[in-house]
């Protein structure tokens, strides 16, 4: 009962994710839109980071509640509105965090040929999913007795969540006049992972008129599996509080942070094509690739069938050892340990534009940088996001609208739709004084007077030299 | 100067919303009111007897035997957990017996710690004789209400020992005694 209550606890609040940046894709104004496409058109000589401060990235998102529906101070007692919220919530409902720091992020124009923008960086990602684990939450909260004869299936435990660092570098070249295309090699380092999915089988309490005892209880087909890496050494050092089982701890995560880690590599990939001097199309696959976990591995796997039906007694004496129900259950689907090598593809994102560019400068408006060759002070047009998810892909979609005010200031805003709600604005502010360049961008703006009503929110933000 | 005071006016104004915005309307001290009060439903024991289990077929059915009784003790550990001891309000057992043996029976079942001390209350349930083999099997249900204060005495259970008896039987007897039994496990478990 604790175990089951806290393996839906534990994957309901440390579960984390959402990387769409709809408000920064395609704004090539910031040396980051690179980053979401390799093959944005920039117009940049050279850019750099402030390191540690050149983006940071903070995304949360709750699809099917928020913490406002559980917390609110309405004066309703919490328990009715638990059972409220878990029975509107389903199994394909998701918690998501996903964090970023870039740490280093440089580029320049190369002096061979001006059509080729080297780029390149570190930086850091947590990235977590976890699903509501519907059934077993029912189970928990409700228990059995209302659900005879109803699965309680182990496919809805799932989720992963992982800290790696990125070590990144970047080709960007202007094919023609037209198009613009770039990829991105990656080479991950994971500090920490842990996923379980496409778990199978099912619990059912079933009503038996016709056999021995009332009902069985079944557990059939289970499998069920949670990898994770990095974690079994420092759950070693948990526990101990010196400073020097501290110190080893963190010596530990930089170590991996400093390629020490389970290693693996990616691509982004991604291009912009000019239909004509208004119309432009744009592409992007990132994170395409995996990593490969060989260190500090070790995977939780139970498998089997029981069928409990009560306790035969009394009988009489036939020989045979008395049954225990414990033993008899970790006998049928043992929980073996093993430290097998696997591997996991990356969460793999997609990104699509169409744009449409208007309203030309006439040159009284002094609102293009040097180098800038496009004259045009506004743009509309639509985006497309997907990412791959344990359970399913998440889809978003967004219509924008990019302004360029002066040569310092320029805006864009978007709508939003996605699994969190059909009313996200977002809201992107980028400056230019001199040489630096600051920006910040948030969505569901909306929410943002009260955070805990809201479905999702997403904050990045960074300081820039850019030339 | 111009451009700075704008700059200064921008940044102000970016600040001031990432100020406001909040968390607010919400308790979450309330969390400490969240109860979780489970009803799980799960089987107890079974038992299934022919007559010839209390007696040879081939004696002579003039005999009467005067007492007839299985013994049996079985490893139990369920209610020994910290968290059944800490946040199970009650527990139900629900017993149902179905005879068409033509006498009464009388069940009774306790607890024995792991020194094999006799714990907590003895429990005896008469199963209503039969109408013989062939009729419909009488029925005799009974619930048995271990309260909280009654479940902590058994924590320290590790066996469970449970007897049936039928008195002045012979080798006519015929028929079958059925027991099934299941128990409902009331839940309060505070965060």
């Amino acid at each position: 009962m604790r175990a089951i209550l806290f393996l839906c606890i534990s994957l309901w609040s440390f579960s984390f994710f959402c990387q769409n940046k709809e408000v920064l894709y395609d704004f090539t104004d910031l040396p980051q839109s690179l980053m979401l496409n390799p093959g944005a058109e920039i117009n940049f000589k050279f850019h750099t980071g402030v390191p540690f401060l050149s983006q940071i990235h903070i995304n949360a998102g709750l699809r099917g509640a928020s913490i406002y529906d559980i917390f609110a101070d309405d004066g309703r007692d919490i328990n009715e509105k638990i059972e409220i919220t878990l029975n509107n919530l389903t199994s394909n409902d998701y918690l998501t965090v996903t964090q970023q720091l870039e740490l280093v992020n440089f580029g320049w124009r190369s002096k061979r040929n001006d059509r080729i923008y080297f780029s390149g960086g570190i930086y850091q990602e947590l990235d977590a999913i976890g699903y509501f684990p519907k059934d077993f939450a029912v189970l928990a909260y409700q228990g059995n007795q209302d659900f005879l004869n109803q699965p309680f299936r182990f496919s809805d435990v799932s989720g992963s969540g992982e800290l790696l660092m990125v070590y990144h570098f970047g080709y960007n070249k202007r094919v023609n006049k037209k198009l613009t295309f770039g990829a991105r090699a990656k080479l991950y380092s994971s500090l920490l992972h842990i996923r379980s999915a496409r778990n199978k089988g099912v619990f059912t309490t079933i009503e038996t008129p016709q056999g021995s005892n009332f009902y069985q209880h079944v557990i059939s087909n289970a499998d069920v599996t949670i990898r994770t890496s990095g974690i079994q050494s420092l759950r070693e050092i948990e526990g101990e509080t010196t400073s020097e089982e501290v110190k080893e701890a963190v010596n530990k995560l930089i170590g991996r942070a400093l390629l020490g880690g389970n290693l693996g590599v990616g691509l982004d990939i991604g291009f912009t094509h000019k239909i004509d001097d208004q119309l432009s199309v744009t592409g992007s696959v990132n994170d395409l690739g995996l990593i490969y976990y060989t260190k500090d591995v070790e995977t939780y796997r139970a498998q089997g069938n029981y069928v409990f039906e009560g306790f035969e007694t009394p009988i009489q004496f036939s020989g045979e050892e008395a049954q225990d129900f414990l033993d008899e259950l970790e006998e049928a689907i043992p929980l073996d340990t093993l430290s097998n090598s696997y591997i996991v593809a990356r969460p793999l994102k997609i990104n699509g534009s169409f744009k449409y560019s208007f309203n030309p400068d006439d040159g009284s408006c002094n609102c293009f940088l040097e180098g800038e060759r496009l004259r045009y002070l506004d743009a509309v047009g639509i985006q497309l996001f997907s990412q791959f998810r344990p359970k399913r892909p998440q889809y978003a979609a967004s219509l924008f609208y990019h302004k360029k005010w002066l040569s310092f200031l320029r805006t864009k805003f978007t709508y939003t739709i996605d699994d969190y709600s059909f009313y996200n604005f977002g809201f992107l502010l980028s400056t230019h004084i001199d040489k630096i360049n600051f920006y910040i961008s948030a969505n569901n703006l909306l929410e943002y007077t009260n955070l805990a009503k809201a479905r999702g929110a997403s904050l990045q933000f960074g300081f820039n030299v850019i030339m | 100067m111009k451009i700075k005071n704008r700059y200064l006016l921008l940044c102000s104004i970016v600040l001031s919303i990432l100020f406001t915005s909040c968390v607010k309307d919400v308790d979450f001290d309330q969390v400490e009111d969240v109860v979780l009060t489970p009803v799980l439903e799960l089987d107890f024991i079974y038992s299934r007897f022919d007559t010839d289990q209390f007696i040879e077929p081939g004696i002579d059915s003039s005999i009467i035997i005067p007492e007839v009784a299985i013994n049996d003790t079985l490893n139990y550990d369920l209610l020994g957990t910290d968290f059944v001891v800490d946040n199970l309000e009650q527990v139900e057992l629900t017993f149902e017996f179905s005879n068409t043996i033509e006498r009464d029976f009388t069940f009774s079942f306790g607890f024995l710690n792991d020194v094999g001390v006799r714990i907590g209350p003895s429990y005896t349930i008469i199963a209503n004789a039969g109408m013989g083999p062939g009729t419909e099997p009488i029925i005799t249900n009974e619930i048995i209400i271990l309260d909280n204060a009654t479940i902590n005495v058994l924590s320290e259970a590790t066996k469970l020992v449970s007897s049936i008896r039928v008195f002045n039987i012979n080798s006519g007897l015929e028929g079958v005694l059925e027991l099934k039994s299941k128990g409902t496990y009331f839940i309060n478990y505070d965060l």
